[in-house]
């Protein structure tokens, strides 16, 4: 057995854990549960929880559900796994189960045992054999498709009759295809086939049903399995099983599962990490080029395409957010940036990048969404932020990614957080939603948290005039920078040079470092005096250090060296470009007064000796000579 | 393997198939175990065979009449 090497506990240590009274036995017992496949361990553990319930230390609160069982088949021991899948989704049942293939009696007579139960869900196994054509392999299509919907209408009427007698939720399972080569190449071809009538039959089962009855699909679980492991004709002969035991395992858990769904708020949320789940690779290291997305690596693609199923779930109402270890805009950066996202900005109701604790952003986000954190999923590759989230907020499901990218989706389609009863129209319209308001709260909050977390930042900054080693550095920001740009002006590095050596001119840089990183040379500033005017020809910033306070740094420089040299007003000019959008407003902000408008360039005044130094969260030096 | 063995081995089963303590005899019967009717019956012969790495054919189980019949059957079984 396999249960030791996978961190499971044994049946041994189950039942010293269950004979010692220890308090993580049904911890264990639902761990082993939710891996176990085979069917004498599910049936094991269905024995030992029913002893720890006689004796053994106290289960967890259920909440109890009347859940009637009905079929054309033997219905035990398919109760027993149906009944233990359900005690681990944390639901006790009180159970009816019918007898054999009595089912449209029970359901029909109004004054039945079913009806005196009052089922909260039923859940139906239509008898198999009522699944095949009664006519010969070349009747005429239309003759077997009357059939195959006469059959359908009967079973989904039963099925509406029992809902509106009890108000019950109907699961009902489809038919199991048959796994016999037979036909051969002629199975295909005609609709009287077993293989192709029992298709024909469940598809018109799910596509008609109403919608308080719900499909447990068993041609899908056979077809996952392999249909010769599910079909078991011994089973039938000598007890009416409706599959295999292995089946039955799968059919029973599904059962449960979709009978669980129908009293349980559905997951609603799902919070991604970033580095090495949407893309390989650390942005803050690798940087824009550097990180593995899309069609050029094997990895890349993985990732990509991991990307592309996230988006899908969007479509059927789930909502997306962020939480990673990152600066906000280097984060920002690939979803704005790079041309293999699949996500965008706009896909993300609610994006955390900082270095918080994940389970502490998590329970942000939740109260930005205005939603519980029962309805939220998180996913991340390192298994130490997905034991915070367990440990800090337990109400999060979690699902742990692992290091191989080809994986992702399949774990996260297969733990079933984001599965439906149904999906409607309105589902695909909530990411928006949800955007809308978490920016609203959010805003509301900003102030205060804004403070704190740029006074936790621990902000330096350092100022120096233009240097002959900074000249690279400040040649290339002056020719690339495009959103923090008010003037766009574009120089050669010898024109640089020249600008630093010129009397007219007073030129410095800004670097920034904080307590997480050293963001180096940051912003350019170049100053022409024009008699007692000291007019701005170049001010620029990298985006990486928006909303710090920066500028107001920068602009407390300006106003002390246009003093210095004498200068009565300082004077900035904005010449709007298609990207520099982003600073059309920041004279007005700090203070500037509006001398001249025109569509291709605005004036703005300042009087330097009104002007009041502002305070920032940033320690700042002047390295001036 | 033994008729001995086999039911020494065909406990370990029972242990876990049965809620109560069942003590395992060639002469026991069904009929003297309260717990074992013809639906643990089906439980215990899908886990007999899946301990065992045994098939057993349509009927067969059915027709032995107590427990060492039941150990001679799957001892057939596991010499092919």
């Amino acid at each position: 057995m396999g249960a030791q090497e996978s961190g499971l506990a044994s049946n041994a240590d189950l039942k010293s854990a269950l004979a010692e009274g220890r308090a993580d036995f049904w911890e264990q017992l639902g761990r082993r549960t939710a891996a176990a496949e085979a069917f004498e361990d599910v049936w094991f553990l269905s024995r030992l929880r029913q002893r720890a319930r006689r004796s053994g230390p106290p289960a967890p609160e259920a909440t109890p559900l009347r859940v009637a069982l009905l079929g054309g088949t033997s219905l035990f021991p398919f109760q027993e796994l149906l009944e233990h899948f359900l005690a681990a989704e944390g639901i006790a049942t009180e159970l009816f189960v019918g007898e054999y293939d009595d089912y449209t009696a029970q359901i029909l007579e109004p004054e039945s045992e079913l009806h005196a139960f009052r089922p909260e869900v039923l859940v139906l196994i239509p008898a198999p054999q009522r699944c095949r054509y009664a006519g010969g392999p070349a009747d005429p299509r239309e003759r077997v498709e009357e059939q195959a919907h006469a059959l359908v209408r009967d079973l989904l009427g039963l099925c509406r009759t029992a809902s509106e007698r009890s108000g019950a939720d109907v699961v009902l399972a489809n038919f199991l295809p048959p796994a016999g080569i037979d036909l051969g190449p002629y199975r295909s071809k005609t609709l009287a086939s077993d293989w192709s009538y029992t298709k024909l039959v469940n598809l018109e089962l799910g596509l008609q049903a109403p919608g308080t009855v719900h499909l447990c699909d068993l041609e899908f679980l056979a077809a996952r399995l392999g249909t010769p492991e599910a079909e078991d004709a011994r089973a039938w002969f000598e007890s009416k099983q409706p599959c295999s035991p292995r089946l039955l395992v799968d059919f029973a858990r599904e059962a449960a599962r979709v009978a669980a769904s129908t009293r349980r708020t559905p997951k609603k949320v799902l919070v991604l990490d970033l580095d090495n789940t949407l893309w390989g690779d650390v942005i803050g290291d690798a940087g824009l080029e550097g990180i593995e997305l899309g069609d050029t690596s094997p990895r890349g693609e993985a990732f990509k395409a991991f990307q592309r199923y996230v988006a899908t779930l969007t479509r059927r109402g789930v909502v997306l957010a962020v939480a990673s270890k990152n600066e906000h805009e280097i984060a920002m950066e690939p979803f704005e940036k790079h041309p293999e996202m699949v996500l965008r900005a706009e896909d993300i109701a609610c994006f955390k990048a900082n270095w918080e604790p994940k389970s502490e952003n998590i329970r942000v986000i939740a109260d930005e969404l205005g939603l519980g954190l029962d309805s939220f999923v998180f996913v991340d590759d390192n298994r130490a932020e997905i034991e915070i989230v367990n440990q800090f907020v337990p109400e999060v499901a979690t699902l742990h990614l692992g290091d191989d990218p080809s994986r992702f989706v399949r774990l996260l389609q297969d733990s079933g957080h984001f599965e439906r009863l149904s999906i409607t129209e309105a589902d695909a319209a909530r990411t928006g939603q949800y955007r809308a308001e978490a920016e609203r709260r959010a805003l509301a909050s900003q102030t205060t948290d804004m403070d704190s977390y740029l006074s936790s930042l621990e902000m330096e900054a350092r100022i120096r005039d233009f240097d002959e080693t900074d000249l690279p550095r400040i040649t290339q920001l002056i020719n690339k920078s495009n959103q923090f740009n008010l003037t766009t002006r574009r120089r050669s590095q010898a024109e640089v040079a020249a600008l630093a050596a010129s009397a007219d001119h007073t030129a410095f840089t800004l670097r920034l470092a904080d307590r997480f990183s050293d963001h180096g040379l940051i912003s350019v500033l170049v100053g022409e005096r024009r008699d007692a005017e000291l007019v701005l020809d170049t001010w620029l910033m990298s985006c990486r250090v928006l909303k710090r306070g920066v500028e107001v740094e920068a602009l407390n420089e300006l106003v002390a060296r246009a003093a210095r040299l004498g200068c009565r007003t300082l004077t900035g000019h904005y010449l709007p470009t298609k990207r520099n959008a982003m600073v059309r407003g920041l004279y007005p902000s700090l203070g500037f007064e509006l001398v001249e408008e025109a569509p291709e360039r605005t004036t703005w005044r300042l009087d330097v000796a009104g002007y009041e130094p502002r305070k920032t969260h940033i320690q700042c030096k002047s390295e001036t000579a | 393997m033994n008729q001995e063995e086999t039911i020494a081995q065909l406990q370990g089963v029972f242990d876990e198939v049965f809620l109560d303590p069942v003590v395992l005899t060639p002469e026991l019967t069904a009929e003297e175990v309260e717990e074992w009717d013809s639906l643990i019956q089906i439980s215990l012969v899908i886990a007999v065979e899946s301990r065992f790495g045994i098939k057993f054919r349509v009927g067969e189980v059915e027709a032995t009449q107590n427990v060492g019949e039941f150990a001679d059957l799957i001892r057939k079984h596991l010499d092919g």
